[in-house]
């Protein structure tokens, strides 16, 4: 091929040696291969080693256009944080890349609906990542602009968009790192992408919008109830998970009820929430790295625990099957004596249920209250993932964390409503 | 008055959409259209986004309205990709390589490497906001008694909803129809005269009928674009069948040249009537509103599977039709066997007992005679006859029954026999059986009844009927 000197974007003629290609060149992902958007929309593509020559018929060029952004004074201001996500990426055929919605005027461009109940005062990036990349020092990063923007008397409420496949780990950590919380925190998702009509970005944002004014002072998700594009749910954020890889309502609450429905012009109250108030917002964001999930299979070998100590982890929360079981000394690997010398050794051990729904109980059979014995908590109704970001919170107060009756203590004290003792 | 189509400048040319014969294009659902009760509805809404360049096509823009809803009605058959809530499978393979055999029997050119496109569809009838397509082939042709015709393009895409009703901010669709694989063929605009547009649409529907594709109203659907000197290209949609197509072309010229002497022709979409005029649908759109579905990868056609489905083209059926009078089928079998969409089965059943009269009539007319005479609906009787031919026909080939005792067996599954029993009797001569009997209790005398029905059981191995082995053994007995 002669080399070129076009560019992605440009409108070209592409020679091969029986035809010729006209159209807009395009990024391609893959190497070896020349992309190309004919004029009639479609994308081809060329191998390059078939190409003779890319000849430029006119140079790409930008263009800007002026958005109004509609500011009025009379709407309620909201601030929103932005932290990546398929509900802020748009894909960019002409780069081949992401383009990032991070501005208030690229948002009004895809969302010009919130922007009708509320004005967005301020838009915050702590940083873009995809959920599954964050870990507890993303979610500091956002509980401390958290605090920053509600402790600002000029806004009403937040809303925090981000990816789904961890959110319901960051909700739960906002849950707990922002103490004495006055005014709405929400958190919002779309499971398709946004540049197609059908996304579910365009109901979760406009219901966000109208939870992030309302009197719900909690760490909250909103997100769809169902699979039509009716109602969200505002669920909170400790009792929350993902529970569907692709549909639009992928987040259930679980072993609770959500705080309200929300429709786009109203919201119906379902269940009991704290109100907005005057308090003032305390970040308290220290956490433990090392704190680990782990999952309970047939036939796992209780050595694996091994492993955790000799890595200096300091708590673990393992999720267990039924009410609250491992093999013990009657099985073939028996988990009992391994959990009595970890536990002695110091790691925190709790429990946790892989049934998701429902609540622990070692009492019922011989087998948990043997290992009830070895001194595991069982955190009751609690989420496993809720579990681990709450035990990393825990330990991360040195103070707390030199007591093992203490850290006993405040795993089974309610701070966020991660405990629920009457399930309906 | 015969118009001067030269002297007009008029330059046509046809598109036309091919339901493919196969599951959908993107899952695993089976392309069935449904007429019962809905299991589930879905309620969505759709909100139009700007497209790469900032701008909103004005097609989209066209079909846009604020706060509509729409309704989808989903069964047994929809699963999650139709709903938009799952992404696309991998690309229906089946669907692909007839998509390349119409490529092939139409002289075109395969891209090698294609990209799924997303084309912006918002009027509801596709849940995901777009339509998807894919542009398989290029510059093919076929030849018509007024010259050759140009085959632009050839793409494969997902068909849409169905409408069902428009209530007043609700369009209901059913979902059954969505993702069926849909071949479009667009044709370059050499077509110079109403006639020969009929003339290649029947070419084209004849290439396609060979193909493995849905047959009957709906399965086919043609839409003509045209343009007059001086005037703008005009497309009309909908025409469900052929003979229209002369018609409304004509009636459309009448109204562009019209338009034209007043200077007021513009480029649009329009739908065609039942009487051949057409009505304003929406403005034409452009090139805008499409985008790559990046949920999937770029398409490669590797030139394996290329050749694979050149080595397997189906055979024009004209052909078809040549070959079968020299199997011996009469003119009006041969209209019921592609009228029925039988020649696979046909040729299928032939392999098994080379008789192809007799089944043409075993499976054209037979089961309408016995719907008809047993009073059993005519899909129960092709169903029975579906499940069980083959075997009736290896007995029959192997001269365990006559043929002649085909029709009376078929009878007796359809009005609930299991083949077993309706094929026994004929299995074995019950003289032959009787004289065996006999044999046996002359051999071995003193015996109880079950003892002989037992080794005779086991020597005819099930080919007999029990109560009629007792039967003579009692007899015998006595």
């Amino acid at each position: 091929m002669i080399p070129t000197t076009a560019r992605p974007g440009d409108f070209v003629e592409v020679h091969l040696t029986r035809q010729i290609y006209v159209g807009t060149l395009l990024e391609s992902s893959e190497k070896g291969i020349v992309l190309l958007k004919l004029e009639s929309g479609y994308n081809i593509g060329l191998q390059k080693k078939d190409v003779l020559e890319i000849k430029v018929l006119k140079k790409y060029s930008e263009k800007k256009t002026e958005v109004d952004m509609k500011k009025e004074g009379k709407k309620p201001n909201i601030a929103m944080i932005i932290t990546g996500g398929t509900i802020a990426a748009r894909l960019n055929p002409r780069k081949g890349g992401v383009d990032w919605l991070d501005t208030p005027e690229s948002l009004f461009k895809f969302y010009p609906e919130i922007f009708e109940k509320v004005n967005v005062l301020k838009v915050e990036i702590p940083f873009m990542k995809a959920s599954e990349d964050m870990d507890f020092k993303d979610w500091q990063k956002i509980a401390k602009t958290a605090e920053k923007l509600l402790n600002d008397e000029n806004i009403k409420g937040i809303i925090i968009t981000h990816g789904t496949d961890f959110l319901h780990y960051t909700s739960a950590a906002l849950s707990f790192f922002l103490k004495d919380l006055n005014k709405p925190v929400v958190l919002t998702y779309s499971q398709r992408s946004i540049d197609r009509a059908s996304s579910d970005a365009d109901l979760n944002l406009q219901c966000s919008a109208l939870v992030a004014i309302s009197d719900i002072a909690e760490v909250m998700l909103v997100g769809h109830a169902t699979s039509n594009d009716d109602f969200c749910y505002a669920m909170p954020g400790t009792k929350v998970r993902k529970l569907h890889t692709s549909k639009r309502d992928a987040f259930k609450v679980v072993n609770s009820k959500p705080f309200a429905k929300i429709f786009p012009d109203r919201i119906d109250k379902v269940s009991e929430y704290n109100v907005r108030n005057k308090n003032k917002v305390k970040l308290d964001s220290a956490f433990e790295e090392k704190v680990a999930l782990v999952k309970i299979y047939p036939g796992q070998e209780p050595e694996i625990l091994d492993y955790y100590l000799k890595k200096k982890y300091k708590g673990i929360v393992l999720e267990m099957a039924g009410l609250g079981h491992i093999p013990t000394k009657r099985a073939r690997l028996g988990w009992t004596k391994k959990l009595k010398e970890v536990q002695d050794k110091g790691l925190i051990v709790c429990a946790t249920a892989q049934t998701i729904f429902g609540r622990l109980d070692p009492l019922v059979y011989s087998n948990g209250r043997e290992l009830l014995e070895t001194g595991i908590i069982y955190l009751e109704d609690m989420l496993s993932e809720t579990a681990l970001v709450k035990l990393g919170w825990i330990l991360g107060h040195k103070e707390w964390a030199k007591d093992k009756n203490k850290v006993k203590e405040l795993m089974l004290k309610n701070f966020s409503r991660e405990l629920n003792d009457r399930l309906e | 008055m015969e118009l001067d189509y030269k002297k007009l400048g008029l330059k046509c040319g046809l598109e036309i959409h091919q339901q493919l014969d196969t599951n959908k294009l993107f899952c695993n659902c089976p392309s069935v259209l449904r007429s019962d009760e809905p299991d589930f509805i879905v309620k969505r809404k759709l909100h139009v986004v700007a497209g790469e360049s900032g701008e909103i096509d004005v097609a989209v823009k066209h079909e846009m309205e604020k706060d509509r809803g729409f309704i989808y009605q989903g069964y047994d058959t929809i699963c999650l990709v139709e709903l938009d809530e799952e992404p696309p499978h991998l690309i229906n393979q089946e669907a692909l390589k007839i998509a390349l055999q119409i490529s092939i029997l139409l002289n075109s050119k395969i891209f090698p490497l294609t990209q799924i496109m997303r084309k912006v569809v918002i009027d509801g009838s596709n849940t995901s906001g777009f339509q998807r397509t894919i542009l398989i082939a290029r510059d093919g042709f076929v030849e018509t008694s007024f010259g050759r015709v140009g085959i632009d393009t050839i793409c494969l895409e997902e068909d849409a909803a169905r409408i069902v009703s428009r209530e007043k901010n609700n369009v209901v669709y059913r979902l059954d129809r969505l993702g069926i694989p849909l071949v479009e063929i667009a044709t370059a605009p050499d077509i110079k005269t109403p006639e020969q547009a009929k003339e290649v649409a029947l070419h084209i529907g004849n290439i396609l009928r060979s193909c493995k594709v849905k047959r009957g109203i709906g399965t086919i659907r043609q839409d003509v674009n045209l343009s007059i000197k001086k005037g703008e290209r005009i497309e009309i949609k909908g025409f469900q069948d052929i003979r229209n197509v002369e018609r409304a072309i004509k009636i459309e010229i009448e109204r562009q040249k019209k338009l034209v002497e007043e200077g007021k022709s513009v480029g649009e979409v329009r739908n065609v009537l039942s009487d051949g005029t057409t009505e304003f649908l929406r403005p034409l759109p452009g090139a805008a509103r499409m985008y790559p579905e990046t949920d999937l990868p770029l398409l490669k056609i590797s030139r394996q599977i290329t050749d694979e489905v050149r080595k397997n083209l189906p055979q024009l059926r004209g052909d078809v039709q040549k070959e079968l009078i020299k199997e011996g089928l009469n003119e009006d079998m041969i209209r019921l066997l592609f009228k029925q969409n039988k020649l696979e089965e046909f040729r299928e059943f032939v392999k098994v007992l080379n008789n192809p009269k007799l089944i043409a009539k075993i499976i054209l007319v037979w089961p309408r005679e016995i719907s008809k005479r047993e009073k059993i609906s005519l899909e129960k009787v092709e169903s029975v006859l579906e499940d069980n031919l083959n075997e009736i026909l290896e007995k029959v080939s192997k001269k365990k029954i006559s043929e002649n005792e085909i029709k009376e067996i078929l009878t007796k599954l359809v009005k609930g026999e299991d083949l077993k029993k309706a094929v026994s009797i004929k299995k074995e001569n019950l003289n032959v059986l009787e004289e065996r009997i006999i044999k046996l209790i002359k051999e071995k005398p003193g015996l109880g009844i079950n003892a002989y029905m037992g080794l005779i059981m086991r020597e005819f191995s099930g080919k007999v009927n029990g109560k009629e082995v007792r039967d003579i053994i009692e007899r015998n007995l006595r």
